[in-house]
Formats: C-alpha cells, structure tokens, sequence
C-alpha cells in the first residue's frame, strides 16, 4: 500500500464539511419556483410542503395569482368537481385556495404552521375549516407527530417578542410532545417560555442560526415533492362544470355527480370508500359511535391559541363548520345532542371574541349528496360552501375587531359541559 | 441531562470524536492512553444510561458485578479442578440475568424487566459466556479484573455489538499499533463512518422510515378484505428485509469504525450477505460476530458431544440436529415470541436441505456456471427476505392482532 499522510485521509472529510456549511449558509436563494409548480403546491397536500416555509411564501406573494389559505383536515383531499379549488380555478375567480391541511392535522399544527407565514396572514384573508372530530376527548394528538416541523418551532420562538398567555399556552402543550421533550436544544428555550422568562440572546442566536440552517433544508427539499393532483383531478374537474358561474347549474351538476357515485350503499357515501373502509366492518360499526363525545377536549385550547393568532394578525377569517353524514351518524349511533352542543361550544367560542364569519352547517349534514362520506364534505356541501366562500374573498379584506379572552385557554372551559346555561354563564 | 444514545445524531458522532481525538492523536505517537480511554468509555455509558434510563443503569452495574464475580469465582476453580457439573452451573449462572430479562415480556413480569433489563445485555452475555467457555478449555487461563472490564465495558460496541473474542480484543489493547497500520486504520474508520451514515442514514432512512410504515398499512388494509393475505406483503418484505441490513450494518460499520480510532480491530459483521451463494454462505456474511459465536460456542460443542456420546450412528443425522437445534437457540435468543422461533427454525431446516443440497451436487455432477451462480444468488436472497418477513413479526401483527 502506498504511504499516506493524515491529510490524505482526513483532507476529503474536512473539504466535504466545507462544502455542506457552504451549501447550507449561503445567503442567496438556491431555487426558483415557478408559478406552475406553486399551483400544483396549492393542491398537493405534501407533507414537506405543509412543514415547510419555501413554497408556502413563494405562493403567498406569487404577484400574478392571489393564494388564499385554506386550513383545514380531511376534507381538503376530497378533491371532488365542487371542491373549491376546482370552482376558483373553473371560473377564474380572483382568488385560488391553497390547501394547507390533510387527515389528522389539528389546531396546534395549525398555529404552528401559522406561523411561518405569518406575512400572508397579516390583514389578509382566510379560511379556516372545522371538524367536530378534531374535539375529541383523549389522543387528541396522535398525529402531531407527523406533521412536527422544527423550522415552525424556530419560527414561533423568534417570533415572541412579549410572551403571551398563549405562548405559554403553546409552550406547555409542546413540551408534553416527544420530539421536544428529546430535542436539548428546544426543550430549553421552551421551558424558559412556559417558565415566562426571556430568551437569553445567545438563544436568539442559535435561533437564527437554526432557522438559516433549516430553511435552506426546506428550500432543498421540499421542492422535491411534486404532485399530479392538479392535472390529474383539478383540471378534468374543470372540463365537467357547467360553463357558466350559476349555482343552479353547480348544484344540478353535484346531484347528477353524487347519484352516479353514491351507487352501492344506502348511506350515500362514495361507493370507493364504502367498499375499502366500510362494507367489511359494517355490521361491527352499527352503533359504533354511541360513546363519542366532543364536547369536552383540551382541543378547544389549540383552538383558541388559532384564533389568539388570526386576532394578533387581525386576518379576515371566515371558519366553515363541517357537519357529519347523517344517514351515517344515526346508523352508527352518534349522539345528536352531544354533536350539537359540541358546535355550539366551537360558535361561542368564536362570536363571543368577535369572529363572526361562520358558515356553520352542522345541520345540512343529511341533505342530498351533501357528504362525500362519513364525516367529509362533497358535492353539494362544496356548493353551499361555495355560496359563503365566493362573496367572502370577493369582496376582499375587511377591517376586523377581535377581542381575545384568554380563559378560553384554561382547563375550565375544555372541560366546561356545553349546556345552553353553562356557555351563557362562561365569561 | 443529556442522554446520548448511540450512533443516533449527527451531535454524537461530533462529540464523539472530540472525545477521542486525545487518544488518537496519542496512538499517532505510538502511546495509547489507557486511562483516558476507561474514562471516556465510562462517561459515554453513564449518557447512554442516565436520565430516564437511570434504571438500566443501576442494572447494568448490577449484571457487571455479578458476571464479575462469576468468571473471576470460575477461573479460579478451573485452575484446580474441572467438574463438567460445576462448567454447567457457571454457565447457567452467567446466561440467567438475560434468561429472565426475555423471559420477563411473555410472562409480564415489568419489574423484572426494569430490575434487570438494558440496552445490551445480550451482547455483554455473550461475552462473559465466551470467556466461561474459553477458560473451560484451558484457553483463558487467568482472571485479569482490569482487562475483564475492559472487554466487556468496550464503549463501542456495547449496545449492539460486534462481539468481541476476549484473547483477540486483549492482544489489541495491550498493544499500540505502528503508525503506518494506525494510519491505515482511520483511513478505514473514515470509510466505515461515511459507509455507515449512507447505511443508516440515508438508505435505512428511506426504507424503515419512509416506504415500511405505507406499506404496512397498505398490507393491513387490503388484507382486512383478502383472508389475511395482500400483494402487499411482497413490498413490505423486501423493503423490512433491506432496511433490516443497512440499519444493523450502518450501526456495526460505526461501532468498528469507533474502535479502529481506539486502535482496536473489532472484527467486521457483514460482509454483503446477500451475494450468498447458499444459505450456509449467508450465514459466514450475516451478523458474522454473532453466527460465528454460536458456531463455535453451540454448533461445534453439539456436535463433539453427541459423537463423543454416540447419540447417533450416522455423522449426517449428528450435524443435521445440531443445524436445527443451533438455529432454535438463537431464535429464542431474539425473544419468546412464536415468529423469532419459527424464524431460528426457518433457519435450522433451511440449513439441513442445503446441506443436502450440497452433497447431492458433489454427487451427481450438477452443472456449475455463472449463470446457475447468479441464480443461486437470487433463490438465496429470497429466501432470506421471506425468513425476514417471519422474523419481523409483521404477519404476527397481521393475522393475530
């Protein structure tokens, strides 16, 4: 073997190592994205997407399309011809949803992925869907998970400037979740959060430091996640709508739609999902739901840390409150009452700190073709979605006057029993 | 307080190597620094144990004291006298604490588990067995208190191995390297970590973590409908199957890679097993500190003893139950679960129809050329991955849960 010397061998790693800290400091921007792939981003529901900070903003100040932020869980996916993406896109609206939400994505993902963006937030519009299943009463967070994003905890941390009650709030939940309480490097800074006390500036620091580090991570990667929804569902969903913005028409074309699809199954329900998640277990789910309860969840706080972020950036928001498919709910037993009353606790919560933008269609949930499936929107739920969609972000932004009560972070109103008496007596 | 497990962030390896580099730049100048590199290994053991895991600790130091006393209590006898009776109880005695420890899932006995359990028990048994049986046949002659420590505390591989023979591991560390076989170390320690990172990283980062999980339950799914039975369960083998090799081999090419910085030559532990050309090849390049542990510490004494006692007339039947038996004990080794038994049993058979195989071909003149040398290749591959597949407990998960 030839002799060699200690750089011959440790030469290479320490060039290498030069190289990747290059890679990742750089100051300038090492993508571009152009404005087709910030339309199939609107739709794509990728993960890294969702996590990430790069092509969210790119969309946010995309200056030829206005993106308009869509939060929500499940029912974001069910891209069906009336979904909204689909009817701004048709009818060349002067805005167009940008999906930021799938299955299990809940407040306190939310808020975290608020803020990130908070420039398109900030006295801008935007739409915020509710499902009652988020309010559930134990393993609210089982996917948290999966959507964690440290580069959203960096930027919440830089952002604090006086800590809020709500980041004290956020501080503590987070600090119950695995990934922080491993992490030595943001379980300190947190805990200094939920302990009221200042980051030091060493913190801020490694701050932006980290936030250099992961964002140009971000920019590197999340790019990598393409997606074909737009061409393979939103595009011929076009084709099929009626040429003219009418909603007579739509809501013809969503009857028409749902009967052709609802086929093989007395709930109508989409005959894909009946057939792959129910028609095997459906004697063992008859009655399946009698004990669910919504009314009493430490979800109703993350709720309100969302709302506590939409007031701090005065967004113009209007929440959309899902229902859930009747004819399903009474065949699995579902409490009409408790579902009732939860929706009543998410109403209060809102009206009373001045968020009076609310499409609440908890009681359509039984109308022809107005689910896809169990407990997500479709056809003519998109419809009359769209009737309180459209003249929303048409109009455009509106002055707001939200005025945050901070008890609706405490244990006693997550446990509060939504009777009528009870919400009126909650100050 | 931190807890640093090992081999898992890019933040250890970083630390890691700081707290070497006095040692290595001291082995650069012909020095090893013994002292230094006790203290070392002990500070990385306590992070590996404290914190929440402050019960593995005190059980660790528990298990060392007892194996302590057991092997320097043993040499100490043999030097006097050799009762098969009193090898049997030594060795007994040595294989308990991990006995209990998988013993304690099946028969949900927690505190057991608390009591006695920690990450690596099984390798540092292994360990204090060898030298049981080494020091039974008059090959380890003295109990070294000092060394035995060493050997079985060597930071490196103390998780998860490669298990170390103890006279091959003193010879290394009583010794300091030249400089041009030194340099020829890190040159491969540098290699071995960047191997490892693409193994563990990378690789094993996109199969287990990525593909597995969706997989799986595209697996559950679609099985819930088809009597337990999915396409999918192809995928989800092979892809368990790889991501099984580039896991356990990245940590093992870390962990040698750790030693040759010490000036250590922990022996390697796979060496691309899956370019086997028969199942009893695969076994010479899979997990090979631990296949060759049990070859020479079960399969071999099996077989000596059951020819010396003549349990059987025939030599083939003598090797074919030793195969069998050697497998089951290091299935039930992997926990007391029916897939690991299965799999050891998997293994076993696999290994006695080879055998057979074997023989026919030297008999029968069976052509033998590249291409039956790549198909050969190819019908071993898959019959490891199915092996993988019941060893992953995948299909426990699928039928019985």
């Amino acid at each position: 073997m030839k002799k060699r010397g200690l750089w011959w061998i440790f030469g290479p790693v320490i060039v290498a190592f030069a190289l990747v800290m290059a890679l990742l400091l750089a100051p300038f921007s090492l993508i571009h994205i152009t404005q087709k792939s910030t339309r199939d981003s609107s739709v794509s529901f990728s993960k890294n997407i969702f996590k990430g900070e790069a092509v969210k903003m790119a969309a946010f100040n995309d200056k030829s399309e206005r993106y308009v932020p869509f939060f929500g869980s499940s029912e974001l996916l069910r891209l069906d011809t009336m979904h909204p993406s689909m009817l701004a896109a048709k009818y060349q609206r002067n805005y167009q949803p940008f999906l930021l939400g799938q299955a299990g994505t809940e407040s306190l993902t939310h808020y975290l992925g608020m803020q990130e963006m908070t420039p398109a937030l900030h006295k801008k519009q935007a739409v915020f869907i509710v499902s009652q299943q988020w309010f559930t009463k134990k393993n609210t967070k089982v996917f948290f998970p999966e959507f964690y994003s440290p580069l959203q905890t960096v930027d919440w941390l830089t952002h604090i400037k006086q800590i809020t009650p709500t980041d004290r709030f956020i501080a503590q939940r987070l600090l119950q979740q695995k990934q922080i309480k491993d992490s030595t490097f943001y379980n300190h800074m947190i805990i200094k959060i939920s302990d009221n006390k200042p980051l030091s500036k060493t913190d801020i620091n490694l701050l932006r430091f980290r936030h250099r580090v992961l964002l140009r991570e971000d920019q590197l990667f999340s790019n990598f996640s393409r997606s074909e929804n737009w061409s393979k569902h939103v595009e011929p969903a076009t084709k099929k709508l009626p040429a003219e913005d009418n909603y007579s028409l739509l809501s013809q074309e969503a009857e028409r739609t749902g009967a052709r699809e609802t086929t093989n199954n007395p709930f109508q329900v989409k005959n894909s999902f009946y057939k792959y998640r129910v028609k095997m277990r459906l004697k063992q789910l008859a009655g399946s739901q009698e004990k669910f309860d919504y009314r009493q969840s430490d979800e109703y706080a993350d709720f309100q840390a969302v709302l506590a972020e939409f007031a701090k950036q005065h967004t113009d928001v209007l929440f959309i409150i899902q229902p859930v498919n009747q004819r399903w709910s009474d065949y699995t037993g579902l409490r009409k009452n408790m579902y009732y009353q939860s929706v009543d606790k998410v109403k209060k919560q809102l009206r009373s700190q001045g968020f009076n933008n609310i499409a609440d269609f908890s009681h359509d949930g039984g109308k022809n073709y107005f689910m896809q499936d169990t407990i997500h929107m479709g056809w003519q739920g998109w419809v009359a979605a769209d009737k309180r969609i459209k003249p929303f972000l048409q109009n455009g932004y509106q002055p707001t006057d939200y005025h945050i009560n901070n008890n609706y972070l405490s244990r006693d109103w997550q446990n509060l029993m939504p009777t009528t008496k009870n919400l009126n007596q909650f100050k | 307080m931190v807890n640093l497990q090992p081999y898992t962030d890019p933040m250890y390896f970083i630390i890691l190597l700081l707290a070497l580099l006095p040692l290595a730049i001291a082995l650069y100048f012909g020095k090893r620094l013994s002292w230094y590199e006790v203290i070392v290994s002990l500070v990385f053991i306590f992070l590996m144990f404290n914190g929440k895991k402050y019960h593995e600790g005190y059980a660790i130091i528990l298990f060392m004291i007892w194996q302590w006393l057991l092997v320097w209590a043993y040499t100490l006898y043999r030097k006097k006298s050799n009762n098969t009776v009193v090898f049997y109880v030594a060795t007994i005695l040595a294989i308990v604490p991990l006995f209990l420890v998988k013993l304690a899932p099946v028969a949900h006995w927690t505190h057991v588990s608390t009591l006695l359990g920690f990450l690596g028990i099984s390798y540092l048994t292994f360990r204090s067995v060898g030298m049981i049986l080494e020091t039974r046949d008059g090959a380890i002659k003295e109990f070294n208190p000092w060394l035995f420590l060493r050997f079985m505390l060597f930071m490196p591989s103390i998780s998860s191995g490669p298990i170390d023979r103890y006279r091959r591991f003193v010879k290394d560390i009583t010794t300091v390297p030249d400089r041009e076989k030194y340099l020829g170390m890190l040159e491969k320690a540098v290699w071995y970590f960047f191997l490892g990172f693409l193994y563990k990283f990378v690789l094993s980062h996109i199969l287990g973590t990525l593909l597995l999980p969706r997989f799986e339950s595209l697996a559950i799914l679609s099985a819930s409908v088809h009597h337990g039975w999915s396409w999918w369960l192809v995928p989800v083998m092979y892809t368990y199957g790889l991501d099984l090799f580039f896991d356990f081999a990245g940590y093992s090419l870390f962990a040698v890679a750790t030693s040759y910085v010490m000036g250590v030559e922990l022996p390697m532990n796979f060496d691309k097993p899956f370019l086997a050309k028969n199942l009893k090849d695969f076994w010479n390049r899979w997990h090979i500190t631990l296949s060759f542990w049990f070859r020479d510490y079960i399969f071999m004494r099996l077989v000596f003893m059951m020819m010396k006692k003549k349990w059987f007339k025939s030599r083939l039947t003598t090797s074919n139950i030793a195969y069998i038996i050697n497998m089951l004990i290091m299935g039930f080794w992997h926990g007391l679960h029916w897939y690991y038994i299965a799999y050891g049993l998997f293994h076993g058979v696999g290994l006695v129809i080879n055998d057979a195989w074997l023989r026919f071909k030297k008999k029968h003149k069976v052509p033998h050329n590249k291409f039956t040398e790549v198909f050969a290749i190819f019908v071993t591959f898959n019959v490891v991955m199915v092996s993988f597949l019941l060893f992953s407990g995948f299909l426990d998960k699928l039928w019985f849960k």
